[in-house]
């Protein structure tokens, strides 16, 4: 242990060209780190520049782990996470209880003669649905709309909000320092006693949010395709929203399971940076938090996508203009090249030395903006490194596939210069530094370091990493990636004017899906190697 | 105040696509959240959680210098972390700029920086600073632009050479405004892809009205008119102490960076200062406003009007009613349009503010096609309550709390803090305004915020905007009163068929000297000049797939813009006749049709790519001639020459040896999309002191498809002033 923070007080004194060296040295001396006995994880940081908290509360369970059949169950869950608890949001919990079991039984009834029986009779389906409809009638008169969110409010709570994405689900906001112990309180009790009301409601608002990100926006429309042809066996393959006729199926009970499987303390990290101290904080969290009862970990356990043996290609012809997208499936975030990936990222798209940017932007004048970035959809598990590009009017999507092979052609002959290899482990350090200075920033960097690591200094380690890597590195890791059979293609064509778009896209609930708008894309197309 | 505006941004785009989150953002609750709080008698579990008094705060205020030379300076330490970022904003944005160059702030903000200086490249300033980790960017706005910078520490005295080398020596070099007027060019063609970039875009035109600075748009024609000159200009007759307010942040001693910017600025002169512009506000008149897009399932509703000032004494209440009505997980509208009925995830709205001119009042929301017109009436069910539910006791505690609680966070950093003393300063606000708006809101009661509703909210004044597919609502937008289609058609670049949104490059000497040349072998620039009108005749062989057709044709010229054709063959007589105000078309028994608008386009065009006026226009600075080597044509190597102007773009292959145009070459519409066109010129005789070929033939990709022989060259024909005129008899077209 001891030669471990040895080390990393070397790697920090080497960040510090001069002064402050003991501003980074310190964060040692500011954090502190403690399990509770059920298996929560919470950190705290102290950061005194004003008497303000941030908080980070990461779960380690996001869209992949949603149940087959129940995509977008994840993300369901984390907007339910705003809906209080057995005493928050609610008029008197006891009747509230039954008449939500009753929706529930409705429910269930409905979606059996809907989606089950041999032979339905339309007429009985409405029945039944107009029985659950009057259930949750019912119960929402038990309903203190959004006190969960008013309490926050009220006390002065800035930036709350929570996302959820293929990792991961998270929960923040910040508060001024005197209203730690209430934080305590309400995040605790969310996670002790969500009530799953109004639950058809919200779920109609996420399908809204379904429709601005995916169905109304090309570049979504795109990336659910892409997505979705580049993994086969893996849960990427699923979109995080989820697809629409399962937002129209699952139920609050399967919220319900969602939660008691995966929001277990063991699965849990709470981070709090700002004007706390342990000695004042520690308390507090034990007495709110350990309240939480202890559970196995979760297995988190996902498919493991074989290897791609041929390119695939999807192409969506939109009215809109084009856009040119392709992916190399890489190893995920634990690999030992995760450092060399990020190196390549630096190199090809920041800033305007970047060299995607030279060649493509600057130099061709082919393209508006081209980059690559790793991560996509997550990180966790193995996943994709992509390369896009905008082309400029009168410029095709072949140009940029080309422009772009020809760049990543010399990531793999060449050696990167003496200047870039510098330049890139610089930015590492500075990049470093600039996150380290807001409550907010801090508490999600630390918190999905231990998440991921089991240790906050792994932040740190980050910079150290960079600085081992070598040229023969990053051509290595181009030569074992970039490879056309290990490459998915995601192609927007501008589709003519007045052509009658092919649209196979997913339901909507108020029409029969041939009717429905090009929800999802006009012609989406696999296949071999060009 | 942007600290780093980073140039490369979609790649957010792209991955925020992935993440989801709870919120857009929301608004205010109703009498049903109205109804639930009586059940409450004893304190709640959280009521009884002690708040105690927040730790005492007093944050660092920024140290105010100002030169002899006007320049204001803001020093504000932050130790923290060894980083140190600056900004200077400057006054002057494009709210001041005409609207024919709309656009040129764009450029301007962009190549401020990539032109470089006097002395560096930009891409030589790139390589300097990314090395280091630093930045330097530049960056435009409505009222002022700004330039900053962010570093280590250690690097400032490096970093901060180059910022204040941009600040008094940018150069703004060619080759970056051909870039960043392409990425514009880029920007224009994409901007209808997205409902949220119309909804906001048409909804602030609607506000403010088309053509008002703060909701006018860059265009291919505003932005091609953008020259380099007028960023010289810009920069000159705005960039001065006196216009300027810097502010650091960081790392550093006060008085060590006050001698430094004392030294780098103290002897600056003076220049003149900004105008505030006179700026008129033009609304749409109320109604309803449809944009179609058939390639969404959810309709963007936009209710807009004029918004206020924040210099306006009824800002307080009007904060309170917004948090209340429109703001937050609490609101009104998040509470009954979202939580409670489900119809939108993005939801909310209030009356805008701005420091200097009105802000936009504006209620918006996504809902499914279907239930669009639904959510209309939802967005005016919860205005009409505003009268007959008033805005109780309740929710203005709860909106003042939610703004006096978070009051901490306006100034929990040193940068935040900075900023605030900034914007106050640019905009003449007194220095505590932020104390003020604290005590402000502590004023604002029930019969404040009752006062302001009717004042500020008139439902029949909002302008309704609707981005969706009218084809799935349910009902029709009828049903609210007259609708106006919004057509957001992007009007194409002058000359779109040959230009592509091209800019003219430069001419070349050797380019000019060719296109001289060419000139004197046709008969000298004078004598072109003199050159008013063209009668030709001549036999037109045009292959058709069902074989060559024969005709005898007079083509009359008045230059620039006048064109009459004339011809007849097998199938009768027929005549074509473009003019800026007209373009139709007589044939047997068809009558006169109009031209279709591209067809008199390219009618036109065949003007502008007339050799003589071309040669016209050897000097003109609107045109351009660069030489781009040599191809083997017609047995001659010849060479070639790039020729630009408005509306026009082609090559020419002159014969070096005699000066005569060989061919000319360009890009046409064709059925199939563009097409490589060109004109084999042969056959050259002199007449009247003019050379010019008698025997054209024109190809499309590679295929001749007509041959023109000229029997006849008219020069200054005396010309019918009615030859251009429509015949009045409307034929009896069916």
């Amino acid at each position: 242990m001891k030669a471990r923070i040895a080390q990393l007080f070397a790697i920090l004194l080497l960040l510090t060209v001069a002064a402050a060296a003991q501003d980074l040295a310190s964060f040692e001396k500011r954090i502190t780190v403690k399990k509770l006995p059920n298996g929560l994880t919470v950190i705290i940081c102290r950061r005194p520049e004003a008497p303000v908290f941030s908080f980070y509360t990461h779960v380690d369970a996001g869209s992949a782990q949603d149940p087959l059949g129940k995509t977008g169950l994840a993300h369901m869950f984390e907007h339910m996470a705003f809906k209080g608890t057995d005493k928050i949001g609610t008029k008197n919990y006891p009747a509230e209880k039954v008449a939500l079991e009753k929706v529930e039984k409705a429910y269930a009834a409905y979606i059996y003669a809907r989606d089950k029986e041999i032979h339905p009779d339309p007429q009985h389906v409405q029945q039944l649905e107009n029985a659950w409809k009057a259930a949750v009638k019912a119960a929402d008169q038990y309903v203190i709309p959004n006190q969960f969110t008013e309490i926050v409010e009220r006390n002065g709570g800035q930036d709350l909000n929570a996302s959820t994405d293929e990792d991961e689900t998270n929960y923040f906001y910040s508060l001024p320092e005197n209203r730690l112990e209430l934080w305590a309180y309400l995040e605790s009790e969310r996670f002790l006693h969500p009530v799953m009301r109004q639950f058809y409601d919200e779920r109609n608002v996420v399908i809204e949010e379904r429709r601005m990100r995916v169905d109304s926006n090309p570049i979504g429309r795109l990336l659910e395709q892409f997505t979705t042809a580049a993994f086969q066996a893996s849960q990427y393959h699923r979109p995080t929203v989820g697809w629409t006729s399962d937002l129209n199926t699952f139920s609050a009970t399967d919220a319900q399971k969602f939660f008691d499987e995966y929001y277990v303390p063991s699965n849990m990290v709470v981070t709090l940076v700002g004007d706390v101290t342990p000695e004042r904080a520690l308390p507090i969290v034990e007495k709110y938090f350990s309240r939480i009862p202890s559970h196995a970990k979760p297995d988190e356990r996902i498919t493991e996508e074989p290897p791609q043996n041929s390119e695939r290609r999807v192409v969506l012809y939109e009215p809109s203009q084009p856009l040119y997208l392709e992916g190399y499936h890489r190893p995920d975030y634990r690999s030992p090249d995760d450092a060399v990936y990020d190196a390549i990222a630096d190199l090809m798209s920041n800033g305007r030395t970047s060299r995607l940017y030279r060649a493509l932007v600057r130099d061709k004048k082919i393209a508006s903006d081209s980059a690559g970035f790793t991560g996509l959809p997550g990180n966790k598990y193995p996943h994709l490194f992509a390369f896009y590009a905008f082309p400029l009017p009168g410029h095709t999507t072949q140009e940029m596939a080309d422009a772009i092979h020809e760049e990543i052609e010399k990531l793999k002959t060449q050696d990167i210069s003496d200047a870039e290899l510098k330049m890139i482990k610089t930015r590492s350090k500075a990049a470093l530094i600039r996150s380290l200075g807001s409550n907010d920033g801090l508490a999600t960097e630390l918190g999905i370091y231990q998440a991921r690591y089991g240790d906050w200094r792994e932040l740190f380690r980050q910079v150290d990493r960079i600085n081992k890597i070598t040229k023969a590195d990053i051509r290595r890791v181009a030569n074992q990636t970039f490879v056309a059979n290990n490459r998915t293609v995601g192609i927007i064509e501008t589709a003519k004017p007045g052509a009658s778009q092919s649209s196979e896209g997913s339901s909507s609930e108020n029409q029969p899906p041939g009717n429905s708008p090009p929800a999802a894309h006009a012609a989406a197309s696999q296949g071999g190697a060009q | 105040m942007k600290m780093k505006p980073q140039p490369l941004s979609k790649i957010a785009l792209l991955t925020a696509l992935l993440s989801f989150t709870c919120a857009a953002f929301g608004q205010a609750k109703t009498g049903a959240a109205a109804q639930a709080a009586p059940a409450k008698q004893q304190a709640k579990e959280w009521e009884k959680i002690p708040t105690p008094p927040l730790h005492p705060f007093h944050p660092a205020q920024p140290r105010r210098i100002e030169l002899p030379n006007g320049m204001i300076i803001f020093l504000q330490e932050d130790h923290e972390l060894p980083l140190i970022d600056g900004v200077a904003r400057i006054r002057g944005g494009s709210r001041s700029v005409p609207a024919a160059k709309t656009g040129l702030m764009d450029i301007y903000g962009e190549v401020w920086r990539t032109g470089g200086t006097k002395t560096q490249t930009g891409d030589q300033l790139d390589d300097y600073l990314e090395v280091r980790a630093a930045k330097v960017e530049t960056d435009a706005g409505g009222d002022s632009t700004s330039i900053s910078l962010s570093c280590l520490k250690a690097d400032f005295n490096d970093v901060f050479r180059v910022f204040a080398d941009l600040l008094r020596n940018p150069e703004f070099r060619a080759d970056k405004i051909d870039i960043a007027r392409k990425g514009l060019y880029d920007a224009i063609s994409r901007r209808n892809d997205e409902p949220s970039e119309i909804a906001s875009r048409v909804s602030a035109q609607l506000a403010y009205g088309k053509n008002n600075p703060y909701a006018r748009i860059p265009e291919y024609a505003s932005v091609a008119a953008v020259t380099r000159q007028d960023l010289v200009d810009w920069h000159n007759s705005h960039v001065y102490p006196n216009n300027i307010i810097i502010g650091i942040v960081g790392d550093f001693d006060s008085a060590t960076m006050e001698a430094k910017l004392r030294e780098t600025f103290g002897s600056w002169e003076k220049g003149p200062s900004v105008a505030t512009p006179q700026i008129d506000f033009d609304p749409a008149k109320p109604g309803i406003y449809l944009v179609k897009k058939t390639d969404v399932n959810q309709s963007l509703i936009r209710m807009v009007e004029l918004g206020t000032r924040r210099d306006n004494p009824d800002y307080y209440a009007i904060q309170v009613f917004n948090e209340a009505f429109g703001g937050g997980f609490s609101s009104r509208l998040f509470k009954n349009i979202r939580s409670a009925k489900g119809l939108a995830y993005s939801v909310g709205g209030g009356v805008g503010t701005a420091f200097d001119h009105p802000g936009m009042e504006r209620f918006a929301m996504g809902t499914k096609s279907a239930s669009t017109a639904q959510s209309i009436e939802a967005l005016y069910q919860q205005i009409d309550d505003l009268k007959t539910d008033p805005i109780t006791p309740e929710e203005i505690k709860l909106a003042k709390d939610s703004i006096l609680n978070s009051f901490v966070f306006n100034y929990d950093s040193p940068e935040k803090v900075l900023r605030e003393r900034m914007a106050y300063e640019f905009y003449g606000y007194p220095s505590d305004f932020l104390e003020r708006f604290r005590s402000g809101i502590e004023k604002v009661t029930a019969a404040d915020v009752a006062r302001i509703i009717p004042k500020y909210i008139h439902k029949d004044q909002l302008k309704v905007l609707v981005v969706g597919n009218p084809a799935d609502f349910d009902k029709p937008l009828s049903t609210f009163g007259t609708v106006t289609d919004v057509d957001i058609t992007i009007p194409p670049p002058a000359g779109a068929t040959q230009e592509q949104g091209e800019k003219p490059q430069a001419s070349d000497a050797a380019g000019e000297a060719l296109a001289a040349k060419a000139v004197d072998a046709m008969g000298g620039e004078s004598r072109l000049q003199s050159i008013k009108s063209l009668q030709t005749n001549f036999d037109l062989t045009q292959n058709t797939p069902q074989g060559d057709v024969q005709m005898k044709m007079q083509a009359t010229l008045l230059y620039p813009d006048h064109l009459y054709i004339s011809g007849g063959g097998e199938m009768g007589s027929f005549t074509v006749v473009a003019t800026p105000d007209e373009g139709f078309m007589t044939a047997p028994g068809m009558g006169v049709r109009n031209l279709p608008a591209s067809q008199k386009a390219d009618t036109l065009q065949q003007i502008k790519r007339d050799l003589i006026y071309l040669g016209q226009h050897l000097h003109d600075p609107a045109f351009s001639f660069k030489s781009e080597g040599n191809e083997k044509i017609q047995n001659a190597d010849a060479a070639v020459l790039s020729v630009n102007g408005p509306g026009v773009s082609l090559r020419w292959y002159v014969d070096p040896q005699s000066g005569r145009v060989l061919r000319e070459s360009y890009e046409a519409a064709g059925p199939q999309g563009p097409a490589q066109a060109q004109t084999d010129f042969q056959d050259w005789k002199t007449a009247g002191g003019l050379t010019l070929p008698y025997k054209r033939t024109s190809s499309r990709d590679g295929k001749v498809v007509s041959t023109s022989q000229y029997t006849s060259i008219q020069v200054n024909p005396s010309i019918s002033p009615k030859l251009f005129d429509k015949p009045v008899v409307e034929a009896q077209s069916k």
